[in-house]
């Protein structure tokens, strides 16, 4: 005997959507929270989370060292503005290692006229890639700096807390953010392929640091050391570094100084202008294909 | 305003010139509600037309409307309820189908739980089930071609552009993919342009066909006036295919052998049940085994050949 059957499924057929329909921002906010997601392999394969936790965890492991020392001898470990200069090979990593996953497979895999048929334009489409990207490389400098600061405050250093120390470096780490995903997306936007991308931006890294290297210790040679200065701007973090020296007053990572005035911030004004005007021409040339 | 309201696509002396080439010229086409075919061959402008009408390309000349919006002006309001599947690959291999559809409704605006809803409803209307969890880059064709329908469908448009839906399918998956179209207009009150470069195929589900030929209107009509056009049965019988031609022939049937198979002409005016039937007795009387009896499917070349009715 077959039991009676208790429940049964019906077929519906189609049924319209009535509900809401969001604007543009919505979207927008939806595609960065994506992307943002995206750049910690976050609802991607397991392996997509490797590469970006390990690359946090390192940039975490100075932080909780720094809370050890100032545990057990009551001493400051690592200075708060300093800390950006200090890690920014592994910074250059992630930005080069996350940076391509946001831009190059909606190339590659051709996704950008399936965004730009829908009611998003190419500047909604960058700008929340942008966002997503500037907020990564914000999360992954803030979060160490305010575990050191965190670590300070409960253990109780004598002395006052390096209250303005710790805010003039999370300033720091937005300008530096700002710059760096400026400058990751427009590199790694030129190729479709990962790969390329990964190597583009760690190569403009590394001939940045080495040229900066190079004619500093050039000019430290001949006696010019004003030159000198201006040659460690070159490289992206001791540029963010000099500004955050000209506005908040901070001490000089890189043991030399640099130039006075507020050049430094004009530099990083017009590096972010170029990067996005880069990547806004690169953009209206893929979204007419 | 009873004209605008059945029109979903007109387009007035549309024109759309590149450095090298002309695309469309002097396009003057109107569409109505249901499923309309847009016939022509490689290179004919279908998906530049598809563009412009997106609001995505802008016109060198003349005019295009879209559910009485401008394409010109109203790209962002024309776009939030249309949908649209490219005839290009356009899926990331590293996620998975509801994923992906999730994202594409937020996208077009829908709030995330009613974007996950629709994302599941629509993958089951159009036959992905279990697989839909699994990243894209293991699915077959027939699957991506799917899902790329899925996130056109997804935000409920009420209107869909579908470019070359049934490319790179197998016989099987063609049907199949036609059939889901010709659902999507009748059932689920969605209009649709699809374009293919086989008049045949569209035949079988449109309502209305437009053939273009180098950006040009080679014709527009209903679908009717398509079918009245000279049919052609093609059998193919295990043995004795001469004496069938010969018996067809006595009976008046303008027959021909060509190779394995016989075609059968019927023309535009007469009735093809009586050809049908004739060719059915013909078999039985002969006591031949039929091993196919289709009628032919037309090729884009038919309509050049007749003159524009």
């Amino acid at each position: 005997m077959m039991p009676e059957p208790t429940g049964v499924i019906h077929d519906i057929g189609y049924r319209h959507y009535e509900g809401a329909r969001l604007g543009r921002g919505s979207a927008f906010g939806a595609l960065m929270l994506h992307s943002l997601r995206g750049v910690f392999g976050l609802g991607r394969a397991a392996r997509a989370k490797i590469i970006p936790f390990i690359l946090a965890g390192i940039l975490l492991l100075p932080g909780v060292v720094s809370i050890a020392i100032m545990a057990l001898v009551k001493q400051q470990g690592m200075g708060y503005s300093d800390y950006a200069s200090i890690m920014q090979p592994v910074l250059a990593i992630f930005l080069a290692a996350q940076s391509p996953y946001l831009v190059a497979p909606d190339l590659r895999f051709r996704v950008l006229p399936l965004y730009l048929s829908r009611p998003v334009a190419v500047l909604d489409y960058l700008g929340a890639k942008l966002a997503a990207l500037t907020i990564a490389m914000f999360l992954v400098l803030a979060v160490p700096l305010t575990l050191l600061f965190a670590g300070e405050l409960l253990v109780d250093l004598p002395g006052p807390p390096h209250t303005a120390e710790y805010f003039s470096a999370m300033g720091g780490a937005v300008i530096l953010a700002v710059l760096l995903a400026a400058l990751g997306l427009a590199l790694a936007s030129f190729t479709p392929r990962r790969g390329l991308g990964v190597a583009s931006v760690i190569a403009f890294y590394l001939f940045t640091s080495v040229v900066s290297i190079v004619f500093f210790g050039v000019f430290m040679s001949i006696g010019r050391d004003v030159a000198a200065k201006w040659a460690m701007l070159i490289n992206p973090f001791f540029l963010v570094d000099s500004v955050q020296v000209a506005l908040f007053g901070t001490d000089p990572s890189n043991g030399e100084g640099y130039p006075p005035g507020l050049w430094s911030c004009l530099f990083v004004l017009m590096a972010i202008v170029v990067a996005l005007a880069g990547l806004f021409l690169r953009y209206r040339k893929a979204a007419s294909s | 305003m009873t004209a605008s309201a059945t029109t979903c696509i007109a387009t007035e002396g549309l024109t759309k010139r590149f450095p090298r080439v002309t695309a469309l010229e002097d396009l003057t086409v109107t569409a109505g509600a249901g499923v309309t075919g847009l016939v022509g061959a490689n290179g004919a402008g279908k998906s530049t037309l598809i563009k412009i009408l997106l609001g995505l390309l802008p016109a060198t000349s003349g005019r295009a409307r879209v559910l009485d919006m401008d394409t010109a002006t109203q790209g962002v309001e024309i776009r939030r309820v249309v949908g649209y599947m490219p005839e290009h690959d356009c899926l990331p291999p590293d996620v998975s189908a509801t994923e992906f559809v999730v994202h594409m409704a937020q996208m077009s605006g829908l709030p995330r739980t009613a974007a996950r809803e629709r994302a599941a409803d629509t993958l089951r209307h159009v036959g992905l089930y279990e697989e839909r969890y699994r990243p894209i880059g293991g699915y077959s064709t027939g699957m991506r071609q799917r899902v790329k329908l899925a996130q056109a469908l997804v935000h409920d448009p009420r209107l869909v552009f579908l470019d070359e839906p049934t490319n790179g399918l197998d016989p099987a998956g063609r049907d199949e993919m036609l059939a889901l179209i010709r659902r999507i207009g009748a059932e689920f009150g969605i209009s649709v342009l699809v374009t293919s470069h086989l008049l045949g195929e569209l035949e079988r589900v449109c309502d209305h066909v437009i053939v273009i030929d180098a950006g040009k209107l080679l014709r527009s009509s209903s679908i009717g006036e398509f079918t009245q056009a000279t049919q052609v049965i093609s059998v193919e019988v295990e043995d004795g295919l001469q004496p069938l031609a010969d018996r067809l022939a006595r009976v008046g049937e303008a027959v021909a052998v060509q190779g394995r198979t016989l075609t059968l002409q019927v023309p535009a005016d007469a009735d093809a049940g009586r050809a049908y039937d004739a060719l059915r007795d013909a078999v039985c009387d002969l006591n031949l085994n039929l091993v196919r009896l289709e009628q032919r499917r037309g090729h884009i070349e038919d309509v050049f050949k007749e003159p524009a009715a």
